[in-house]
């Protein structure tokens, strides 16, 4: 067998991506150890050997021997949230990383995979269509059949007087535009609340991230070019990013398509509205008689290292009684909302939220709460089977704050639409 | 001869397997899957890769299940490889004659914790720091505590007969399993304890077989549940490490730390100064301590405040009757709650120019006595610098002793040298080089009255070979266990030359 004998030519694109990935590989094969494996939050559920970490890294190396093929391994690489809880978790990362400024990145070779798959026609069949969808709308398609278009594209903030354009730009999520829209009214009332000043795109697509994440990396560039095109087109110097996955595409991502040519301060929203919250520009002064646990999104706190800022926030909040789960236990938590996972593989997604769901029950809680619009669609799935109310913290601070937020959290408003 | 050699399995054998299992994506004849249930962290032939694939994965949920494919296996002479975690550091899970990989890692359930008669009933495939998670609200814990802990499966370490770091208090895995259900090579299923009681330590009905099923390399069967001992939590942990200025002061030390009678005494560690120079080759790994250290022990406890507080004064004591200088409190408890990560990152690896080059581990588990602990130690370190020099992809990462035996801690030690192997340069010349290095090692630990293996067990090139040696007079009684537990030599063949039952 030639061992790079792809099925659309011949296998140059395979030798590329083994050349690229080889040495990044070859450390985590030598090591070998297999820690990341039990916090994998897919692993933990489907216990197969293919799906874990050390896998998509042993893969490489079978490659450059000649044992596999990018069609062979195809349906693997679907299995992962690109939460990476198996970096954090790496030996080699955790102990020597910074001394030799070596990661081993998971995240990244799966991304580039997909990306190999999608050049040599191995494809998956629910990423092929949500990223032909994307292709038409611009959104992605997080409301099924129905197609988010750009006429609604700023429904969410119907009577709340923003501004198109300015300085500060608020981006807006595809799931927190036309899904979960209440979080998307909650946290551009607390910005108003405290008197920041902000506009809204003139045209706004989705940020790419997903589709680069699924592979689709053309797709996922010209939504890149857009937005940054619209944002110097109103003059923007600053994004506010609300959505963690936004945050990683606009600071990971976007610095890696434009380099040096890519001049935007990006603020995180929840470190922003800690702030202000810090600063006293918001006034938390309503009880909210809950007792809660805090969901750390992955993209928060495994990807960016922030923990720190939505715990402040919850902790700001009367009357709230808050059972706390350390950041380091939850690196092994997910909700599976990440990473493509939900949309090739949905029951995975599913079984990965309700057993998050069933820890948060555990403590006696009523109230489940998480700083990411992604996790909350199926998290609310399973917190509704258990009983467990799934918040997020935006719309939490919003209440104590006596904001009538409005919109919807599952999609409701959109449903009444159609 | 009925030995089952290179399986046969065509797709007649793969429809009976999904027959049985009753789930395709449990049935895995695929590539993807073949290849990555062949390795485990040890050096491994990188080069000849192809020829330790297994033939078909499957992941069983049951007992039945797991019975039914190994006598579909027995009845077509197909070999079995179990597996766990595949986190050994030897080859026992490593598949020498491909076959069916039988891979235990859905059978992670908790069945029963039973709080009154002190057993966790769980499957094989859980692992211990998840288990201690569920069992932590209860105020008791399973105290099995390999390097592998974050990572290991209860399943491969009854197989291997693993070691734990907190032995010398707590027993090793094998003294941790009350009674298991086993299915043996036939597929039979057999419930294997102490007597017939399923939560019962001690028994002399019958004939004591719990020993015989932990320990075998998954040559005698496949462990489908345990019935595991529960300790109540420690209320307090005390570690401390000393730092020495020659070995031999340390190795005195150590000994006399294993002599001092502490009941709550969990384990000894003795660094060398190989070992130390390693740690040093970047400041994070290991808290620097000047040249002038060239050994350094480190000691834990576990145990009641009334216990541990007490004779922790003592451990201070005889820490710095010798020459040894107590290390202070922030190396002691920091290091010792990490050290299952600390040693073996592949980066430290460094060629012989001094490069660093990912390097795999080799890790020698040898069982030896107190008294020749200097001798092996000198011996091994010249065998290492040997191949080293005429090789260039082998380096020494040290040396580590460690009590061994469970409850026991003053006569034997798990002895350690760790070798970096550059597995980018394995060809067959370096890898049979790797063997002979190998053999040799084992060879001194014969040669000095010890064991090859304390628990990774002797199952790759360089040990496998030395088994019939080492075993001596009791090897015929070992070959006549397997031929009759195993009449078809289907369990996990050609391990340990355990083939010449069948000659």
């Amino acid at each position: 067998m030639d061992a790079y004998t792809g099925p659309n030519g011949d296998g140059q694109l395979q030798r590329e991506f083994v050349e690229r990935w080889r040495d990044n590989a070859y450390g985590c094969f030598s090591s070998g150890h297999k820690f990341c494996r039990e916090v994998c939050p897919v692993m933990q559920v489907t216990r197969n050997e293919n799906h874990t970490p050390t896998a998509f890294h042993a893969n490489v190396v079978a490659m450059e021997k000649g044992l596999l093929d990018v069609a062979d391994v195809a349906d693997d690489y679907v299995h992962c949230t690109q939460c990476g809880a198996c970096e954090l978790r790496c030996p080699n990362t955790l102990f020597t990383g910074d001394f030799y400024r070596h990661r081993t990145r998971t995240v990244d070779v799966v991304k580039a995979m997909r990306a190999l798959m999608v050049e040599t026609g191995n494809e998956r069949p629910g990423y092929k269509l949500w990223n032909e969808r994307l292709a038409e709308a611009h959104s992605e398609p997080v409301l099924g059949d129905v197609v988010p278009s750009q006429d609604h594209v700023r429904d969410w903030a119907d009577g709340l007087e923003i501004p198109v354009g300015g300085e500060t730009i608020l981006f807006v999520d595809c799931e927190a535009a036309f899904y979960r829209t209440s979080y998307t009214r909650a946290f551009a009332q607390l910005l108003q609340r405290a008197g920041v000043e902000f506009g809204l795109m003139r045209e706004q697509w989705c940020c790419g991230g997903p589709a680069a994440e699924m592979g689709y990396m053309d797709l996922a560039r010209r939504h890149a070019e857009h937005n940054v095109a619209d944002w110097r087109a109103v003059g923007a110097k600053r994004i506010i990013a609300p959505d963690p996955h936004d945050y990683i595409a606009f600071t990971e991502d976007y610095p890696g398509y434009f380099g040096d040519d890519y001049e935007f301060e990006i603020a995180l929203g929840v470190e922003l509205l800690a702030e202000l919250i810090e600063q006293g520009r918001i006034e938390l002064t309503k009880p909210v008689e809950r007792t809660v646990t805090y969901h750390d999104p992955c993209r928060l706190n495994k990807r960016k290292g922030v923990h720190k800022a939505p715990r402040d926030v919850l902790r700001a909040i009367p009357g709230l009684t808050f059972k706390d789960v350390d950041r380091v236990t939850q690196w092994s938590y997910c909700s599976g909302g990440g990473g493509g996972l939900p949309v090739e593989k949905p029951a995975i997604t599913a079984e990965i939220s309700r057993r998050r769901v069933e820890r948060a029950a555990g403590l006696d809680v009523d109230t489940l709460v998480s700083a990411c619009p992604w996790s909350e669609r199926p998290l609310s799935e399973a917190g509704e089977a258990a009983s467990i109310d799934v918040v997020d913290l935006f719309e939490l601070v919003a209440e104590s704050a006596g904001i009538d937020v409005g919109g919807a959290r599952r999609g409701l408003v959109a449903e009444e639409r159609r | 001869m009925s030995v089952a050699v290179k399986s046969a399995i065509d797709d007649g054998v793969i429809e009976e397997l999904r027959a049985i299992i009753g789930d395709d994506d449990r049935v895995l004849p695929g590539i993807s899957s073949r290849v990555n249930r062949t390795r485990v962290p040890a050096p491994f032939p990188v080069h000849r890769w192809a020829e330790y694939m297994p033939d078909v994965a499957v992941l069983p949920r049951t007992t039945e299940e797991v019975s039914e494919v190994v006598k579909l296996a027995n009845r077509l002479r197909i070999p079995v490889v179990p597996r766990a975690g595949g986190t050994g550091l030897s080859d026992g899970a490593v598949p020498l004659r491909g076959g069916i990989c039988v891979d235990v890692k859905l059978m992670n359930a908790i069945k029963e914790i039973d709080l009154v008669d002190r057993t966790v009933t769980v499957g094989p495939g859980i692992n211990m720091l998840k288990l201690n998670e569920a069992l932590r609200p209860h105020g008791v814990f399973y105290p099995d505590d390999p390097a592998s802990y974050p990572c290991s499966l209860v399943g491969g370490r009854i197989g291997t007969g693993g070691w734990s770091l907190l032995g010398a208090r707590f027993g090793h895995t094998r003294d941790l399993v009350i009674s298991m259900q086993v299915v043996l090579p036939t597929g039979e299923v057999a419930q294997i304890g102490d007597g017939g009681g399923r939560k019962l330590r001690k028994s002399s009905t019958g004939l004591t077989l719990k020993q015989l099923f932990t320990g075998h390399q998954g040559t005698l069967g496949i462990t489908t549940e345990a019935t595991l001992e529960l300790f109540p939590r420690p209320e307090v942990e005390f570690s401390a490490f000393f730092a020495f200025d020659e070995y031999t002061k340390a190795w005195r030390t150590t000994g006399a730390l294993t002599r001092s009678g502490l009941a709550t005494l969990a384990g000894v560690v003795l660094f060398d100064e190989w070992k130390l120079r390693y740690l040093r080759r970047d400041d994070e790994a290991y808290i620097p301590q000047p040249e002038s250290v060239r050994a350094v022990i480190a000691v834990a406890m576990y145990g009641t405040r009334a216990e541990v507080e007490p004779a922790s004064k003592r451990v201070l004591e005889i820490g710095r009757a010798d020459g040894g200088k107590y290390l202070g409190d922030e190396i002691s408890q920091g290091d010792w709650a990490s050290r299952h990560d600390r040693y073996a990152t592949p980066l430290h690896g460094r060629s012989l120019d001094g490069q660093a080059v990912p390097m795999s581990w080799h890790c020698e588990d040898a069982a030896l006595n107190y008294s020749v602990l200097p001798q092996v130690r000198e011996e091994w370190h010249a065998i290492v610098a040997r191949y080293r020099e005429r090789y260039g992809i082998f380096d020494d990462w040290g040396m580590f002793a460690y009590t061994n035996a469970a409850h026991k801690p003053w006569g034997d030690y798990l002895v350690e040298i760790d070798v970096g192997i550059w597995e980018q340069r394995l060809d067959d010349e370096n890898w049979d080089a790797w063997v002979r290095c190998k053999r040799e090692i084992s060879e001194v630990s014969l040669k000095y009255g010890g064991s090859i293996t304390a628990c990774h067990g002797a199952t790759r090139a360089g040990d496998a070979e030395l088994v019939p040696t080492e075993m001596g007079s009791a090897w015929p009684v070992v070959l006549a266990i397997k031929r009759a537990l195993d009449p078809n030599n289907v369990m996990n063949p050609g391990k340990q030359r355990l083939d010449e039952a069948y000659e």
